[in-house]
Order: C-alpha cells, then sequence, then structure tokens
C-alpha cells in the first residue's frame, strides 16, 4: 500500500504543546472543531485533549506558507519543532491487511432550500449544537444562539435532514443515530438551561431501537417534557423585525399549525465522503446504493476485495456501540487470515535487571522541569530545585529544561547509577501524560518503576496561576514537599506474572456463540462450545431470510458443518454448566450433560447465551391456527408451505410484547423482519392484501430501502397507538382485525386470512451463569456490558466477553459480528500468553481480618473473597485477587477494620502528603 | 486586616477530576492558587480519616472529586 | 493469505476515529504492528466533537 504522509510542519517530536505558536500565530480561521462556531489560529491543536498532543500549522491558512511572511511561530517556538521545510512524502507500506474505517460525512443542508439553513443564522446543525452544548465549546456549554447570543426558550429539532429522503438529498436510507441524539440533545440542553427551556422534536417515526435507547426515550417524554410531534415540516420563515423563525407543519389528521421557536437544529444524517467514495473505488471495492461499503449478513466485516476489511459508519449508519463491535470485528478478521505471523513484527524492549533496595535509606532524586518558559516563566524553577534539596532524604536535585527530552532521560538514567538514587520525583506537567515515560527510564536505570512520583507544577500550577507568580512558586515547593513526603514511604511493587490458559470456552451455540468460535479457532485457540440443546444453530434455525435476502437455512448449515468440522473445536450438546472456579486466565468449569461431567480449563470465556422470542397472550394466539408468530410464519416460509399463495389477505402488528410497561424496550429485529415477510408474501401473491399495523418502523441503516419497497409493492401501513391496540374478533370462521387508522381517525375492519404477531425477544435471565461469571443482569435480564458505548462485547469482570442477544435483541449480522468482536477482545488477552498484574493492588492483612465481607460485596471487579473454611491458613479471611483488582481502593477505605492496604496508595503515604501540606498556602 | 483566603486541601479522582484540573490547565483557566491537589486512584479510596487529618493540619477546607 | 505467500504480521488501519482507534488497539494487543492512518492532525474522528453520549449521559470524551 502507497500512502501519503502530508506534513503538520511541527517537528512531533520536539513539540512540547506549549502553545506559543498559536498564541503567536497572527491568522484566525474558522474552527472545524466547533463547527466553525468559533475561530482558531493556522497554527493549531485541534482540542485541548488530543492526541498527539501536537501542534500543526494548516497549509491551507497559513501566511507562511501561502506568501512566504510572517513566520512569527518559528520566532516563538522555544524548542525550534517549527519545520516549513517538511514536505509531503510518499510511504509505501507492506501489510498483511488493510481495514477501511474512514468514517461519515455530516450531511450539509445547504441545498435545501426550504430550511434555509444557509441564510438563517438560527437554523443550525446537530452537529453545531452539540458544540454549543459542551464545556469546551464556543459557548463553554451555555445554550444560546448564533444571531443575538440570547438564551431560546423555545427549540425545535427536525429529524431525517438528509436520511430518509429522496427528492432532495438522494439519500433514502435511515441514518440510525439521529433520533437518539435528537433526544439526547434535548434533554441535556434543559438540564443546562432549566425545564422552562421547550423542546420540541419533529420526526416521521421515533426510532430508539438500541440497549437502553426506548427508557431513553420514555423518560425524556414524561420526566423531561421534550414534545414529540410527528410530521415533516416543510417551511421555516423568519417572523419580520425579530430573530425566531416561524414554522409551518401539517398534523397527520390534515391540520395546519404554525409555531414560532428562537431556534432549529437540524438533525442531519451521515454520508460518505466523495473522497471515501473515490477511495474505495480506487481500491476496487464495491459499495451499496447508499454508498456504503458492501457486505454480506455471513461475513459483514468482508469486503468485495480479500483481505480487505470494512469497520463504523463506512459499513452502513450506525451508532458508537455498533461501530465499536464492528471495529474488533474486523480486527478479528484480521487476525484470522495472519495468526501465523503474529509477533512477527512487533517489538520487544530490552529488559533491564531491576536493583535490589530493600533496606536503603530513602535517597531521593528531584528533577524540576522548566518546561521551556511553560513553568519556569511563572515559577521560579531554580528556588523549587534549591529547596528541594532541604527535604529529607533528598540527595539531588536539578532544573531541566525540557524533563521529557531524551537527553535527560538519559541524564536521569545516569544520575541514578552515579548517586545511587533509589526513588525519583520529577516536578513538572501531568502523570497522566508523562508518567509511563519516566517509569520507562526508571526501569532502564534498574530501578523498580513505582518508586516514582511526579509533582504536576504546570497543569495545576503555573498555566493556571500565571499572575500569581510568587504564589506559583510557593505552590510548586509545597507539591515537590507532597511529592517527596510520599514517595519516602514508597517500597518497589511487584507485578505478577500469571500464565493464561490458551483454550476458550463459549457458552452457547447460536449463531453468535459459533462465529465467536470460529473465529477463536481460526486465530489458533482450542475452542469448547457448550450448547444446552441437541443442535447448534440457536433461533436462526427458525428465521428464513436476512434483510439483504440470504436464505438462512443454506448459510447456517453451512456454518454448524465449518464448525462441527474444525478440529479446533470442541461441540457439547446437550451439555450445561454446573460450576465455575478460578478467574481471568485460569477458569475450571464443569460442565454436565445427562450422562456425565468433565472439567475444563480454560483461559477466558464467552457468554453467547441468547434470548427467546415471547409466547403472546394478546391477539387469541393459540386460539386459531390461523394467527402465528413471526418465527411461525418464516417457518412455513422455510418449508415452502404452498399455502401462503393463496390467501387473500395478511395482517402484520409489531411490538407485541416490546416497547410495553412490562418490557420497556424495542425488540430491533421486527420492523424489519415484517416488512421483509410482508414483501415474500405480496411477491409469492400480488394480489394479497397485506397490513402492517406498526407505532413506528424502525428499518434502520439501509434496511428502510425494504419499507420503501414494501409501500411500493403496496403494503398498507397503519400507525395505532399503545393505548388503542388492534383487536383480533372471530366471527363464524372470519377473522378479522380491528384498527383505528390513523390519518382517518376512523375504526377500520380488516378481514384476513392470516394474521402474523411480532413478538417481544426475552432475555433468558440467566442468573445462574451471572453468578458463575459474576457478571451482571439488566432489569430487562439482558447481560450488562463493560460500557455501553466502548466496552459493548465484554465484562467489567476480567476474561469474560458477551455477544448476540444475550447483550439485547439483534439481527443475524449483527449477531455474527458481535461474536467476531468478543473473540477478538478475547484474543487480545489469550495473545498476551502471560497477564501482568499492576503493583498498585490492593492486599488483605489476615490478621486483622474481621471476616465481615464488606470488601466482598462493595467490589466492582469481584476481586476480594473468602478464603476457604477448610484451608490451614488464615480459613475464612478474606483474599484479594491481584489478577482482577483495578486498584481502586473502594476496599481499602470500606474496611472495618483496616485490614487492607492499598500498595502505591497506602494510607502512610496519602497521610504523608496530607502532613506534608500542613505548612502549605 | 487582610481578607480571609482559605487552605483548601484536594483528593482528585485519577480517571476523571485530576485529569479536568489538568485540562484547566491545559485551557489556561485561572483560579486562586489555594488549591493543593492529591491525587487518589478513585475516590472510593478516601477515607474519613483523610478529611479529618487534612482538618487537623490546619486545612479549611476539604474538596473531594471523583 | 490463500495464495501461498507467508502473512505478514501488520495491518493499516484507513480512518483514526472510534472505529479505526478500537481496531487498531485489539490488532495491537494482538500482536500485529499497526499503522493508523488519518487525515487530520489528531485521532478521535466526529466522537471527540460530541459532548455527551446516550444513554448515560457520560462526557464522550
Amino acid at each position: 500500500m502507497e500512502i501519503v504522509q502530508n506534513p503538520r510542519y511541527i517537528d512531533e517530536s520536539k513539540c512540547i504543546a506549549c502553545g506559543a505558536c498559536a498564541e503567536k500565530c497572527p491568522k484566525k480561521v474558522d474552527d472545524p472543531y466547533n463547527m466553525g462556531l468559533s475561530k482558531r489560529k493556522a497554527a493549531y491543536v485541534e482540542y485541548a485533549q488530543a492526541v498527539p498532543l501536537k501542534y500543526a500549522i494548516d497549509p491551507e491558512t497559513c501566511i507562511y506558507i501561502k506568501k512566504k511572511k510572517c513566520g512569527a511561530c518559528i520566532k516563538i517556538c522555544p524548542t525550534g519543532a517549527v519545520d516549513f521545510d517538511q514536505k509531503p512524502e510518499i510511504v509505501t507500506l507492506n501489510v498483511g491487511s488493510v481495514i477501511l474505517s474512514p468514517g461519515f460525512a455530516p450531511f450539509n443542508p445547504e441545498k435545501f432550500d426550504n430550511y434555509q439553513y444557509a441564510k438563517l443564522p438560527n437554523v443550525i446543525t446537530s452537529l453545531e449544537f452539540e458544540r454549543i452544548l459542551s464545556a469546551s465549546g464556543p459557548t463553554m456549554g451555555h445554550v444560546s444562539r448564533i444571531s443575538d447570543h440570547q438564551s431560546p426558550k423555545k427549540i425545535a429539532w427536525f429529524q431525517c435532514v438528509g436520511s430518509r429522503d429522496m427528492n432532495k438529498c438522494d439519500h433514502s436510507y435511515c441514518s440510525s443515530v439521529c433520533c437518539m441524539y435528537a433526544i439526547k440533545e434535548a434533554v441535556v440542553a434543559k438540564e443546562h438551561e432549566g425545564d422552562s427551556l421547550d423542546c420540541a422534536i419533529f420526526f416521521m417515526d421515533m426510532r430508539t431501537h438500541g440497549k437502553d435507547f426506548e427508557r431513553f426515550y420514555d423518560s425524556a417524554r414524561n420526566k423531561h417534557g421534550i414534545r414529540f410531534i410527528r410530521s415533516r415540516v416543510h417551511t421555516i420563515t423568519q417572523v419580520p423585525e425579530t430573530d425566531d423563525l416561524e414554522v409551518r407543519y401539517i398534523m397527520e389528521n390534515g391540520e395546519i399549525k404554525t409555531e414560532v421557536f428562537n431556534m432549529i437544529v437540524l438533525s442531519i444524517g451521515m454520508e460518505t465522503s466523495p473522497e471515501v467514495v473515490s477511495l474505495a473505488q480506487h481500491l476496487g471495492i464495491t459499495l451499496t446504493k447508499g454508498n456504503f461499503c458492501e457486505t454480506s449478513s455471513f461475513e459483514p466485516v468482508s469486503t468485495s476485495r480479500a483481505g480487505i476489511y470494512v469497520s463504523g459508519s463506512f459499513q452502513g449508519p450506525k451508532d458508537i456501540p455498533q461501530a465499536v463491535i464492528d471495529s474488533s470485528a474486523a480486527a478479528s478478521a484480521c487476525g484470522e487470515i495472519l495468526s501465523t505471523a503474529r509477533n512477527t513484527l512487533t517489538k520487544i524492549p530490552v529488559i533491564v535487571s531491576e536493583t535490589d533496595i530493600a533496606g536503603e535509606r530513602p535517597r531521593i532524586g528531584v528533577f524540576v522541569c522548566r518546561c521551556g518558559i511553560n513553568i519556569a516563566g511563572v515559577v521560579d524553577v531554580p528556588s523549587v530545585a534549591e529547596y528541594a534539596k532541604t527535604l529529607p532524604f533528598v540527595e539531588f536535585t536539578s532544573d531541566n529544561l525540557y524533563s521529557c527530552s531524551q537527553d535527560n532521560q538519559d541524564s536521569i538514567t545516569q544520575l541514578i547509577k552515579e548517586k545511587n538514587l533509589n526513588r525519583i520525583v520529577v516536578a513538572a506537567c501531568t502523570p497522566k501524560t508523562h508518567e509511563p515515560l519516566f517509569q520507562e527510564t526508571l526501569i532502564s536505570a534498574g530501578l523498580n518503576k513505582y518508586l516514582f512520583e511526579m509533582a504536576n507544577i504546570r497543569n495545576h500550577d503555573s498555566w493556571v496561576h500565571k499572575s500569581t507568580p510568587e504564589l506559583a512558586t510557593q505552590k510548586a515547593k509545597d507539591l515537590v514537599r507532597s511529592a517527596v513526603a510520599k514517595v519516602a514511604l514508597t517500597q518497589p511493587l511487584k507485578e505478577a506474572e500469571l500464565q493464561v490458559n490458551q483454550t476458550a470456552l463459549v457458552i452457547g451455540g447460536g449463531i453468535s456463540g459459533m462465529a465467536a468460535a470460529s473465529s477463536l479457532a481460526r486465530q489458533g485457540y482450542q475452542t469448547h462450545i457448550v450448547e444446552k440443546s441437541a443442535q447448534l444453530g440457536g433461533q436462526a434455525l427458525n428465521l428464513y431470510q436476512t434483510a439483504k435476502g440470504e436464505r438462512i437455512q443454506e448459510k447456517l448449515s453451512g456454518l454448524i458443518q465449518s464448525v462441527v468440522k474444525n478440529s479446533s473445536i470442541q461441540v457439547h450438546l446437550n451439555t450445561t454448566l454446573s460450576q465455575v472456579d478460578g478467574f481471568v486466565g485460569n477458569f475450571k468449569t464443569t460442565l454436565s450433560s445427562t450422562a456425565s461431567s468433565q472439567v475444563i480449563e480454560h483461559g477466558i470465556a464467552v457468554i453467547a447465551t441468547g434470548a427467546v422470542p415471547l409466547v403472546p397472550t394478546e391477539y387469541d394466539y393459540g386460539k386459531d391456527p390461523r394467527i402465528l408468530t413471526s418465527l411461525e410464519l418464516d417457518r412455513k416460509l422455510i418449508d415452502k408451505d404452498a399455502s401462503l399463495k393463496s390467501l387473500n389477505a395478511a395482517v402484520f402488528i409489531q411490538c407485541v410484547g416490546s416497547r410495553e410497561p412490562d418490557r420497556p424496550y424495542c425488540s430491533r429485529v421486527c420492523c424489519t423482519h415484517s416488512i421483509d415477510n410482508a414483501l415474500e408474501l405480496k411477491e409469492g401473491n400480488p394480489d394479497m392484501n397485506v397490513y402492517i399495523l406498526y407505532r413506528d418502523i424502525r428499518t434502520y441503516g439501509e434496511r428502510e430501502y425494504l419499507y420503501k419497497k414494501a409501500r411500493e409493492k403496496g403494503v398498507i401501513f397503519i400507525r395505532y397507538a399503545v393505548d388503542n391496540k388492534p383487536q383480533v374478533v372471530m366471527n363464524n370462521g372470519r377473522l378479522v382485525v380491528k384498527v383505528t387508522d390513523h390519518i382517518l381517525g376512523r375504526p377500520m375492519e380488516l378481514e384476513t386470512d392470516l394474521i402474523s404477531l411480532a413478538t417481544a425477544i426475552v432475555a433468558n435471565r440467566d442468573e445462574k451463569l451471572a453468578g458463575f461469571f459474576k457478571v451482571p443482569l439488566n432489569a430487562d435480564g439482558f447481560f450488562v456490558e463493560r460500557h455501553a458505548k466502548l466496552g459493548p462485547s465484554e465484562f467489567a469482570t476480567d476474561g469474560v466477553f458477551l455477544c448476540g442477544m444475550a447483550h439485547y435483541p439483534k439481527p443475524i449480522d449483527e449477531s455474527i459480528v458481535q461474536g467476531k468482536a468478543a473473540a477478538s477482545r478475547a484474543v487480545t488477552l489469550l495473545a498476551r500468553e502471560n497477564i501482568h498484574t499492576s503493583g498498585t493492588i490492593a492486599e488483605v492483612m489476615p490478621t486483622v481480618c474481621s471476616n465481615c465481607g464488606v470488601c466482598v460485596s462493595v467490589c466492582p471487579y469481584s476481586a476480594p473473597s473468602f478464603i476457604e473454611e477448610t484451608a490451614r491458613f488464615n480459613p475464612g479471611k478474606a483474599q484479594i485477587n491481584p489478577v482482577l483488582c483495578k486498584g481502586c481502593g473502594l476496599c481499602v477505605a470500606s474496611c472495618r477494620s483496616g485490614a487492607i492496604r492499598l500498595k502505591g496508595f497506602d494510607n502512610d503515604q496519602i497521610f504523608a502528603q496530607i502532613y506534608a501540606l500542613n505548612e502549605a498556602v | 486586616m487582610t481578607e480571609f483566603e482559605p487552605k483548601i486541601v484536594s483528593f482528585l479522582c485519577n480517571w476523571c477530576s485530576y485529569g479536568a484540573a489538568d485540562l484547566a490547565g491545559v485551557g489556561r483557566m485561572e483560579y486562586p492558587s489555594n488549591i493543593r491537589v492529591i491525587r487518589i486512584p478513585c475516590t472510593g479510596r478516601m477515607s474519613p480519616k483523610f478529611f479529618l487529618s487534612a482538618l487537623s493540619e490546619g486545612a479549611d477546607a476539604v474538596w473531594v472529586s471523583g | 493469505m490463500s495464495n501461498g505467500n507467508p502473512a505478514i504480521g501488520s495491518v493499516l488501519v484507513v480512518g483514526g476515529g472510534i472505529a479505526g482507534m478500537q481496531s487498531a488497539l485489539d490488532l495491537a494487543n494482538s500482536g500485529y504492528y499497526v499503522y493508523l492512518l488519518e487525515k487530520s492532525a489528531s485521532i478521535g474522528g466526529v466522537m471527540s466533537q460530541l459532548d455527551k453520549t446516550f444513554p448515560t449521559n457520560d462526557c464522550a470524551m
């Protein structure tokens, strides 16, 4: 692959992110990070938390690059990092595979003349509003409108701007995320501005199909009082003499309404940028008609070209958790073809043996950083270094221009050896970014890396107290004194090493469990699949076809065959778990079947136990063979039941058991599923009257095409309200559905030969399994992942992973993708072969422990447990598993007997810091 | 008489508030220098003894954030 | 790959948004050398511009 590396005109190895270049730069440009709502300079860092935190110079606007004049940044830069001689470089990379994750472009609504986005300042996009809400944005989180900086009293959101619209933008897909972000923005705006702010969302269908999204929608409506208006607005006009905006819209019953708002937010959709389209063409990758990367439901991260994979919103419009799941799956797909080359190109650091400092009195070295002028410009650095010399146990101090520079690392290494220093304090910037660097230096000098402390005299001092330099210097001394007091009490800490058993256990032999197991096996790991039923396949055995029209049974039997034949996969049918011992890297699980039981040792576990369809109690289900569930209709389609073609009418009823008080979540798959089956019936017999009775149609992403096609083919959609559900009436063998039509507002009677009930997907609520692996279940009975956005396929408990419908209802493609994702997350652990625990973990002093169990119950990571009563030493006392402990200290603070200590943040160390501050201020 | 200047000892969670204080620096937000930060791994680590000790050592206020 | 040539233990990830970063992290932690390609001056993508994320209203940054 050939790539072009563009110059940033600043040498990253020299830039210390002091910001002097941006301060001096005379060229102001619109800040794209704030969507042009504020200015930044041509020399810039995108945002405060940017990674890498290195400045760059924008060649499009820089005066020096454009006109060879200025060069102010060259003069001011204290490290000489500005380099206008940098040229674009063509770099050739030899890689085993490629992942495309180029993301999306936010839709630009300028071309919509009816919304007058380009003309009216108070019509803004949702991404602009996002910046307005942000504390780091142009208004510091204060909601104000562009024209007059006044706080709006009424804000409206318009949904589907650039989505589900063929007329104006040629995007007939749904962007999937806009409903949820609009609700979020409205809720957050009300949180910022108080309840008096009126928020209204104009929408077509509210699509809150993700995990916990429906609850968020319910609380936005019921608790926050956000108004949801089902209407597509067609015109906005400015109210004369004001900056307010009048909105004219038509209600479903035909009534025309007008309302005035102070500000309008356009909920813009996602699109693939022309740049990415041309990249795809260049690479020879097939795109869908919406310009997303084409994939199949069974290979959801494979592009049309072998070895090139896709993740994120280039695969289709999607939210953050789905993008994160994809991305792990794409990593797995690479691992499946590259596993023979694992660890061939990674670099391994040289290990220096550690000096034993046991019994030595502390000999502390204090290095005070000037950070160019960043610290020294405010704080009197030499006097801080001088002062440090007077502190107990300090043997050596110095001040450095840049403590983090490579030559200074070499010099620290040298000094540690020369002066026999055994503890180090660096007074500089923040340990959040620089502690690892200095710890590396300690390691290379043969010193345990925990014998180190930083005093943050830049971010917490010189940068924030620049108008009071004397006080800042005093504070720097206090912070150094406190750090010295702490480090003097620091002991070398050990990071225990534990071998990771290289075998995997997958619980559940459905489609996501099989996807996980296949991926693990292809990446070289022995894998066991445990399935409680007599066959592999799970719910997929009952499904007819995917939203993309692939026949599921054919593909599924192929997948089952490949799993059964794979010599690295051992399938245990009719088997359940009866006991789980151990923890990450070293689990011992007892598998029980009717005939026998066996113990399996494994390093990781994947929970893929799926979900089940609700057995409905509504709509006379079970009283007439013509009333079926969706899956029962699928069975007829799989069996090619000829009677389906002779039906005169069919009625689909949506949300049977979903989005109800008992089950306040959306089952995600049913809208697409019913529409797919409706189309199948209609195609089998175009004269059939097919009705879909729904609450909101949720055909997210490119599934929307199916919805559009169904309407074109004459499927009739009738919306009903949850408080006025359809009724099934049987009358002398006639089957009739009564429903109130949402447009006419009149009751209708639909005579039908078939009713298909879109039943909810219900969690297995497997409390026993949750207890075995110490993982939580939510109120709906689904497993709770580590993080809703960033850790969707794993648990907070290390070594346990999650995929498929055990996480949340999802279709085939998403189940497979999460199966692969869980495998990828598991491989990151298995590939290490050994786990290193952190040094800063909790430890129980058993002689002080009173067996009360508070630590066992408070720990979020299940690290503490009781030592068995039959144990020879300390029976019944608490013990902390160093592998599971994250070092938060909750158990330490909760322990009533003071029996637990947190290494590296021990009581004596924190007290020493507190005492050291007693002279402060 | 000079105005009362409180001494504040703060315990900040490494994962959030400590980082936020770093960002205040990156944003060059100025605030009075009366505050001294002790970094803790999580506010779960906070023990009542730390509050009491800081107060008895002369702090006028203790701020815990996480 | 299937053409008989030995596999190369490195991967190019195009795009440094949340998706690209996650792929890169997983691959690097699994023993592959990763090149992460990003057209702007820092990684993070659109997610870094978001204020908060639902349903927990966590800070997106």
